[in-house]
Parts: C-alpha cells; sequence; structure tokens
C-alpha cells in the first residue's frame, strides 16, 4: 500500500502567487527577472559560494538591495572581493567543509536549521541555478533533491533558464499548471530508479506503467489539450518511488 | 582484463579512433565540430541541429555537409532543410514518438555502419548535456538504450563535460591526453551501482553495498563523466580501472 501523500502544489504560485519561499542560488548564471521576484518574496536568501559572485555582478547598482542572509560553502569559488563585500555588509559568511556533500545540499541545511531557529513559516525552497553548466553538477543537484526528502518536509524546487524540476516523494500528488507560466515541455525522469507510474493531465499519461532508464522514460511530454479559454486540468502523478518532475518555464515573449 | 581505453582521444588530433559522429539540436563548439568532423566516417544532425551546423559553419557549408540529417523535422528550418538537401544530404524521416530524435539518429547510424560495414571504434556525439532539463535527461536515456542497440561506446561532449555510460563489467579508462580537466564524477543513474574504482581521488570501494550521502549505488550502470579543458590534468598518470561486481 502505496503511502498516500495528497499535495495539491501550484508550481508556479511562487512566481506570481502567494507561497512563503525561502531562497537558496547556486553557481550559475544568475537570471535577473526570476531574481528580482523571488528575492522579493523569500524570507530567507543565501548563495552557496560562487553563487555570490554572480549576485554581485547581476546587482550592480543596487548591490544593498541584495544582500544575502548567509553565504556558505567553502569558499573555493567565491572572489576574495565579493566575500569581503558581502561580509561586510552584514551577510554571514558559513565555512561547511564536509567533503560528501555538495555545496547545495550544506546550503540546504543551513537554510533549514535557520528556518526552524526563526520558526519560520515556509512553503517552499526555491533554488536558482543547478540545471546547467558541468554535466556532474547537474546531477550534484538532482542528488541534493534525493536528500532533501530526508531533511524536510517542505518541497525544494530548482529553477534554471526555462527548466523547472521537482523531486516528488512516492504517492500521490496533484500539481496545478495553470498560471501563465509554464511553457510546453514537461517530464518524469527516475532518476533513483524504476518507478511504477500513473499520471492525469499530461499528453502522453502513464497507466500503471515503469518509469526506468533503458526502458522507458518521460521526456518532451506536454499537457493534456484543453478547449480554448478553458484552464487546463490537473496533472495528478502517482509513483512509488521518489521521480523527478521536470517542466518548462515560458520565458517572456515565448 | 579489458584494454584500456580512452574516452578523449576522438578530440586529440592524434587520435586513433575511428568514429562516427552525431550532432545534436545544441549550440555547436566550432573547435570540437572541425577535429571530429575531420575524423568522422559518417556525420549526421538530428533535426534542429542542422541550424546549428549550418550557422556555424558559415562560409565553408560545402565542407560540413552532413550524411543524413534525421528526426521529425519540427525544429529544421525549411530553408537548412533544402540547403542541405540540394547539396546531396540524406533527410531521414524519423515520427516514433516514443524515442527520442537521438535515439533515432544512432538507429540509422548503426544501420548505415552495417550497410557499409565501416571499422568504426566510438560513435561520437556532439550536444545533449546542456538546454531543457527533460532533453539532458533524454540523451542520458539514449546512452542507456545505446547498450542494447550496439557494442561500440557512445560518449556525449558539449562544453566541457563528456558522459559515457559504462556497462556492466570492468573498464580501464586512460585519461592521460592531456586534454582531461580536473573533474570527474560516477552518477548511477539507472539505479544503483555496486562500484569499485582506483586511480580517482576518492575512490569507492567495495564488497560493500555503499549507500553513501553522495551516490548509492546496487546495480551495474554507472555514468562516468570527464571534462576537458585547456588546463594541465590534475589527474593521475597511471590509467585508472572501475570495476563492477
Amino acid at each position: 500500500m502505496l503511502p498516500f501523500i495528497m499535495s495539491k502544489y501550484p508550481l508556479f504560485s511562487v512566481i506570481s502567487g502567494t507561497q512563503k519561499i525561502c531562497l537558496i542560488i547556486l553557481n550559475q548564471p544568475l537570471d535577473k527577472n526570476y531574481l528580482h521576484i523571488l528575492w522579493r518574496k523569500a524570507l530567507l536568501k543565501a548563495c552557496a559560494d560562487g553563487a555570490a559572485n554572480h549576485l554581485y555582478e547581476v546587482t550592480a547598482g543596487c548591490h544593498d538591495s541584495f544582500l544575502p542572509d548567509y553565504i556558505s560553502g567553502d569558499f573555493d569559488s567565491i572572489t576574495a572581493e565579493v566575500k569581503a563585500f558581502y561580509a561586510d555588509k552584514g551577510s554571514k559568511l558559513i565555512e561547511t567543509a564536509d567533503q560528501d556533500l555538495t555545496d547545495f545540499t550544506k546550503c540546504l541545511a543551513v537554510m533549514l536549521e535557520k528556518i526552524k531557529d526563526q520558526q519560520l513559516q515556509v512553503d517552499t525552497i526555491v533554488t536558482l541555478g543547478g540545471l546547467a553548466g558541468r554535466i556532474d553538477q547537474i546531477m550534484a543537484s538532482v542528488e541534493t533533491l534525493h536528500h532533501a526528502l530526508n531533511m524536510t518536509q517542505l518541497p525544494v524546487l530548482v529553477i534554471q533558464g526555462t527548466s523547472l524540476a521537482y523531486l516528488l516523494r512516492p504517492g500521490s500528488h496533484r500539481l496545478a499548471v495553470n498560471t501563465g507560466l509554464e511553457g510546453d515541455w514537461c517530464g518524469l525522469i527516475p532518476v533513483g530508479g524504476p518507478c511504477q507510474t500513473v499520471t492525469t493531465g499530461l499528453k502522453w499519461n502513464l497507466n500503471n506503467q515503469i518509469l526506468k532508464f533503458g526502458t522507458l522514460v518521460s521526456t518532451s511530454n506536454s499537457f493534456e489539450p484543453t478547449a480554448p479559454g478553458k484552464r487546463r486540468n490537473l496533472v495528478t502523478v502517482t509513483t512509488d518511488q521518489p521521480l523527478l518532475w521536470t517542466m518548462a518555464i515560458q520565458k517572456n515573449g515565448e
């Protein structure tokens, strides 16, 4: 009997809506638009090591409005100048030396501790970066999402470019994809191992099939067509193992 | 023990591996293209890859005509399609919705290798490791399918990343070409892998089932990744080996 987790989770109300978020920025080129929207809403904001370099660069002229609560990592990527700048402005520098965990995982651990200490009511942890660059580091982001399942009940999203990634726990999920910010592709990736999966609301639904690398992986999927003017149906996904949900974010003008 | 294999031989001008080249729909690195094109017995584009090829070979299009372009042709521009068709590149429509453009392009490649009885050592793919996250994962999926489609190694290269899916068993990877960068990784994408390594900075040892914080292992598939940069390599000068159970 599957643990039955019903989560109505409007993915993009983080962008336009009501969710209370915390923000982690990873060491990747930073999208200014995403940054501005998310920063405004975030109760806590953190940079993982060299992410601070990107933040500094992208907030030229308004640095003081974008001071992270903390920067964590082993500080081998952040420049001395950027490190000194933010330290001087009050951002905490938290050295996390554990070689067995990635900067992302460690930054998340610190975030969760602060959420607990400050007794913050948080709905979602949003991460910018992590889905581009070195292929081993993209995979490491996915690894962090797996660890996150054991670290917190909070959903942890990763956003970069026009991609969003979100690891679904075993159980049932209801994803609302009606914000208007969703693009036209989505996918279900059984990264950790095979997943017995049922879906509704997708263009190509799964009917208790096993998603498994080498057999069947759902990529370049899309949403069930609806009549013009009608809202998209919910996407529902039931899985017996952690399953990576990926979807498109519509860029302005696309 | 297995023969030593050199993942980055294909990018060495003096490398000896005979290759075939697949180009995927991603920004195309001119340097990689030139080195690989020269060596490749067959060259193919998967759909919109042809747009990138056309763009990056402006002024010398005639020296870079793919043997074929395959896919459902929803990404290639009409102009580029007509250009290459006109120059003799075959257009091979592959409509199967259950397989990605990459997988289908690879299938066609293998068929041609067989038909033409070519001696090939490696299939090298440009692109596939950037862009949409579902399509990066789809590249990895193709590598899994490839294990059942051919015995030939299939590499994927983009930017400063290389990916290569190791079959169950033992592998000996020589990383001495001078093109290797300073990072590498083993990613159990299909599921857990019981793994033993030597020659890495942090080796995996196991008769144990290591469910580590980094990776969990128990089934024989692993993905190896190595960076290519212009910097000196920090890797051991001895070849290293990855052993399966």
